[in-house]
């Protein structure tokens, strides 16, 4: 409760937390797998806002991606497959303090997933969720996902991929309350960083889609992009991001973009080359499901109590026999 | 028959009476030429009636009913003829809906119109009440809102003013409480956790009830309970912290500053919440001191308890901290934490010890908002009968509280409080005092004229204008001012036109100016300033009001000043004024003259420093070319660093990297993660140069410069150089 003594007090005391603090098992994925990257830029980011780890959670699918609960050393929920999202849903319907992440991969949100995603995108409950798209399925070793473009070579494709590729930003911006769209490049982390950052303080449902390198199954997939720095486009805004003077001499193919437009918004996302990178969309103003349904609900210690009798009488053989 | 010019002047001068057999303005109801458009306020679509909004999650604490039939128009007629008729019947009830509040009916918005439902039916014939029925049904459809219908008379400030300060407490009520109860439940848990840890947790007796009758004779709860009793008690709250937790506890769920919701209820003893309206400042005063102490533990409550629940609790720093705190430890958002006081007071009330304790509470920087409904505008001045407040006393008051600073100021007449009620808002949800003063537009001494066109002549004729003081609306004086809700804000007498029939019964307009002295004309306690004449007499040194007052002393002496107004039988009747009004009138314009410079209007030092405008542009300019050519000398200097040569040894771009591990996997002594978990050089001698180089071919961001060689002798040294070309 933001009132004066409290505040003082609370935000006094406590040592300050080192990124080590929040680095939990040693990561198994490849040598030069982009999700280092990834996860070496949140840990920094929990490390700069001093998040208390028991405030924390991680939640995520089946991937490679989603082994990320278990490298930090926060509370964390490695689910099943497509099930980050709803496991996600339910930790901030019952524990709105905790701060969710949420890690999946492009099969796990786009596939298996999709349904929980579109509903959660609807929900806009409180919560940073990383899309990881490599456009392959990495941990069972090669397969085609919903991103694939096309004409992809993998096991189950041997012929190509036929279908076109799903745009996770176009159909993000497509569904109803959608208020955070943003995409990031995992081997350009100075940007990742400040998008996170950004996605974080974001009240509401704030979707990045970052695309991410997978060297041992689609070794080279980005390179023209990485050794072009002409096919990124940076969107900038004072409502956005703003890359540093250094990034911006390496990035010079900029445009300044207000989060606040989503037609042009939709027609950045719709253009895949050069690779848009920053914030496309945001809007602070749509409500957050978790507080709508906190209020109708009402929380009082009595209604509790209330409401756990309630269930246990359902189980009560009458009459009692004392 | 006509009045000697003579006579004319002398009236004005002395006020004396011309002795010609002729109506004195005493005996006539005669009311501003301005208002004979709106003899039958019923039939006028304005704010009132309002509907004060019951349970309001919007921050919208009252509507116009005007504004809620347009929304339902809106929502459910079709443009064009087709929605013609809904329109028409709609709007048939929204003037009966506003005909029996004038005639005094209360209720609430949807049983008046139930009332003008059947009030309208009864109106028609039965082929006719069907289809109206129809069209009143659909309409009732679409009422999304309810609440009391008021109307303008002189109770609606304060009850306006009081709903708007209930709908702010109890939006913050509902907020504090939600936090209070989510704290206790917190709390709660800990408790009972440690509770079933306890002796009695464990008793044969609690086992057994656990246990459910039915296996009651098969188990011996004593022996179950002496083996499972010693494992239990371990990991207890010590006996302080429980402590202070059942006492942080109890005080939060004592605390008596906020009203039950629904959830709260269902406690039967939960103690009733304190009131907070006073009919005194002083009595506002004596309570907020009785209550500071339990405002203070109830703030160190709710601390121990975020601390409690976070286990942050610690008893060597905290101890001492909670025990010295006092009532003067309480922060300004503390005190913002507790609902405001609110204080109603009439004009005649503000007097003397009253005043007193007035500025006091307003001078405290307590969160107590003060209404103040000024009754009596042009009330009789203490030096006695005939001279004239004009409004001083209430302009007094507020530019008292202004001068306080860290005051909400609010002044305004009753028939535009809806247009302000944003402001109504702001103030009561600024976290100090607030004082509003609002015309009431009583009629005890102008039968004749409905309050809500006394209000807003009052306001019209600049007697009582309209602005708001917001000591955090910016900086400057005119961002925290705002006068614009007074018509015409930028002159001195508002213009309005008036269209007549003249005495041939042609149509005939001219504009007229609304001043304090039409304004004064409709109290009958000032009739013998105003002396009724006949058309006919007006000529060439007979001038309207407005015009005389534009007039230099030496012009003046030469006019008499006029005004028009109409009588019971709607004709036109001309006034000459005596020169104490023009006097009071020359005074009022001078208030209004400091108010528009305050509101940043016809500010004499600005217009003097908008002359010297173009000079100041000059200025500006240069300094505009300085910082580009201070830009520009930035920019090449980054220029020049990035054309810099790279230096000798090895680096890396340590921003740029990704943590991938492929360099630390290939040397782990030369490369190393910083405090960001990026790679840098940390021993450029823990390797060899074909180490760097490796690494540098591996990275796939291509950020690794391997530099020069540092060891000449190293073997294959010139194909590694040719190598690290690439990348340096």
């Amino acid at each position: 409760m933001a009132i004066g003594i409290s505040e003082h007090l609370l935000h006094s005391d406590g040592g300050c937390l080192m990124l080590e603090d929040y680095e939990g098992a040693t990561p198994r994925w490849c040598t030069g797998c982009g999700d280092s990257a990834i996860l070496a830029a949140v840990q920094r980011l929990c490390r700069d806002e001093q998040l208390p780890r028991e405030k924390v959670v991680f939640t995520s699918g089946i991937g490679c991606s989603s082994r990320f609960p278990h490298y930090m050393k926060t509370y964390g929920f490695h689910g099943l497959h497509g099930r980050a999202l709803p496991i996600a849903e339910g930790i901030k319907m019952r524990r709105p303090d905790l701060h969710v992440f949420v890690n999946t991969g492009d099969g796990d949100c786009c596939s298996i997933g999709t349904a929980h995603w579109i509903h959660a995108i609807r929900y806009n409950m409180n919560m940073t969720v990383m899309m990881h798209d490599n456009h392959i399925y990495g941990l069972t070793k090669k397969q085609a996902s919903p991103t694939s473009p096309r004409g992809l070579t993998s096991n189950t494709t041997p012929q190509g991929t036929q279908l076109a590729a799903l745009d996770p930003l176009e159909t993000t911006l497509g569904v109803a309350n959608c208020s955070f769209v943003a995409q990031a490049v995992d081997w350009i982390p100075e940007s990742f960083y400040d998008i996170v950052s950004r996605a974080f303080h974001h009240k509401g449902f704030s979707f990045i889609r970052i695309l991410q390198r997978c060297p041992e199954f689609l070794p080279g997939h980005f390179d023209s992009f990485m050794q072009d720095p002409k096919r990124m486009l940076m969107l900038t805004h004072e409502n956005g991001v703003q890359p540093s003077p250094a990034l911006s001499r390496l990035y010079g193919n900029q445009e300044y973009h207000d989060p606040s437009d989503l037609n042009r918004a939709r027609e950045i996302a719709s253009t895949p080359d050069p690779i848009p990178v920053g914030i496309l969309y945001q809007d602070e103003s749509i409500p957050c499901y978790e507080e709508s349904y906190r209020k109708a609900e009402g929380f009082t210690p009595a209604l509790v109590r209330q409401r756990i009798e309630a269930e246990f009488d359902k189980y009560t053989v009458w009459p009692a026999t004392k | 028959m006509s009045v000697e010019i003579q006579e004319l002047r002398r009236f004005h001068l002395t006020g004396e009476k011309f002795p010609v057999d002729f109506p004195q303005a005493s005996e006539q109801e005669l009311r501003p030429a301005l208002l004979a458009p709106y003899r039958d306020l019923t039939s006028l679509r304005h704010d009132y009636p309002l509907v004060l909004i019951e349970d309001d999650t919007e921050g919208v604490f009252s509507q116009s009913l005007s504004s809620i039939m347009n929304a339902i128009l809106q929502e459910i007629a079709i443009p064009g003829p087709s929605g013609e008729r809904l329109r028409r019947d709609t709007l048939r009830l929204e003037t009966k809906i506003r005909g029996l509040i004038s005639c005094g009916e209360k209720g609430s918005l949807s049983e008046i119109w139930e009332q003008a439902i059947s009030g309208l039916l009864s109106e028609v014939d039965e082929a006719a009440a069907g289809p109206l029925e129809k069209c009143l049904k659909s309409a009732r459809a679409a009422l999304r809102v309810d609440g009391e219908l008021i109307g303008c008379d002189e109770e609606t400030a304060f009850r306006l003013v009081k709903h708007a300060w209930k709908a702010v407490n109890q939006q913050q009520a509902r907020t504090n409480l939600e936090k209070i109860d989510e704290l206790l439940l917190k709390l709660s848990e800990i408790l009972e956790v440690d509770a079933l840890k306890s002796d009695q947790a464990w008793g044969p007796e609690r086992l057994e009830a656990s246990m459910g009758g039915a296996a009651g004779e098969s188990f011996d709860f004593s022996a179950l309970s002496h083996i499972l009793s010693p494992g239990a008690h371990e990991n207890r709250l010590p006996e302080a912290r429980r402590e202070r937790i059942r006492s942080a506890h109890a005080v939060l769920g004592s605390q008596r500053f906020f009203a039950a919701t629904n959830g709260a209820a269902l406690e039967e003893d939960q103690p009733a919440a304190y009131p907070f309206v006073f009919g005194s400042c002083a009595r506002a005063r004596d309570v907020f001191t009785e209550r500071i102490q339990e405002m203070l533990e109830l703030i160190k409550a709710i601390a121990i308890a975020e601390l409690e629940i976070e286990n942050r609790y610690d008893e060597s720093q905290h101890d001492s901290f909670f025990a010295h705190l006092d009532e003067t430890s309480l922060e300004p958002e503390d005190l913002a934490f507790f609902p405001s006081y609110l204080v109603c007071l009439h004009d005649k009330e503000c007097d003397g010890p009253e005043q007193a304790h007035l500025i006091n509470a307003l001078s405290s920087g307590l969160p107590i908002k003060v209404m103040v409904q000024q009754d009596d505008i042009l009330g009789r001045h203490s030096l006695g009968d005939g001279r004239f407040t004009l409004g001083a006393r209430s302009l007094q008051l507020t530019s008292m509280a202004v001068g306080l600073g860290g005051v909400y100021v609010l002044q305004a007449a009753t028939s535009v409080l809806y247009q302000s009620r944003h402001r109504i808002h702001e103030g009561l949800a600024h976290g100090g005092p607030a004082l509003f003063s609002v015309c009431s537009g009583s009629v005890q001494n102008v039968p004749h004229i409905p309050p809500y066109l006394i209000a807003a002549s009052a306001m019209q004729s600049r007697a009582f204008p309209a602005f708001s003081y917001n000591p955090l609306g910016g900086n400057g004086l005119a961002s925290r001012f705002r006068i614009e809700d007074n018509p015409q804000a930028e002159i001195d007498w508002p213009v309005e036109r008036l269209v007549y029939q003249d005495e041939d019964l042609q149509r005939s307009s001219e504009e007229m100016n609304f001043t304090f002295v039409d304004f004064a004309a409709c109290d009958r306690r000032y009739a013998n300033h105003f002396a009724l004449i006949p058309r006919e007499s007006r000529c060439a040194e007979t001038v309207p009001v407005s015009e005389f007052l534009a007039l230099d002393d030496s012009e003046a002496r030469e006019k008499i000043p006029f005004i028009e107004m109409i009588d019971s039988k709607d004709v036109l009747q001309t006034l000459i004024v005596d020169r104490d009004l023009i006097r009071a009138a020359r005074r009022c314009r001078e208030m209004w003259h400091n108010l528009q410079e305050l509101g940043g209007i016809h500010a004499p030092k600005i217009e003097e420093m908008l002359e010297q405008r173009p000079a100041v542009e000059e200025s500006e300019s240069a300094e505009q070319v300085e910082e580009f050519v201070s830009d520009e000398g930035t920019q090449q200097a980054a220029e020049e660093a990035a054309n810099e040569q790279p230096p000798d040894g090895a680096y890396i771009d340590t921003p740029r990297c990704t943590t991938c591990d492929e360099c630390i996997q290939i040397n782990n002594r030369i490369f190393a993660y910083d405090a960001n978990r990026q790679a840098y050089i940390a021993d450029p001698d823990g390797g060899s140069y074909r180490d760097l180089v490796e690494a540098a071919e591996t990275c796939q961001v291509c950020i690794i410069h391997p530099g020069k060689p540092m060891n000449p002798d190293e073997p294959g040294l010139e194909e590694l150089v040719t190598r690290a070309e690439p990348f340096n």
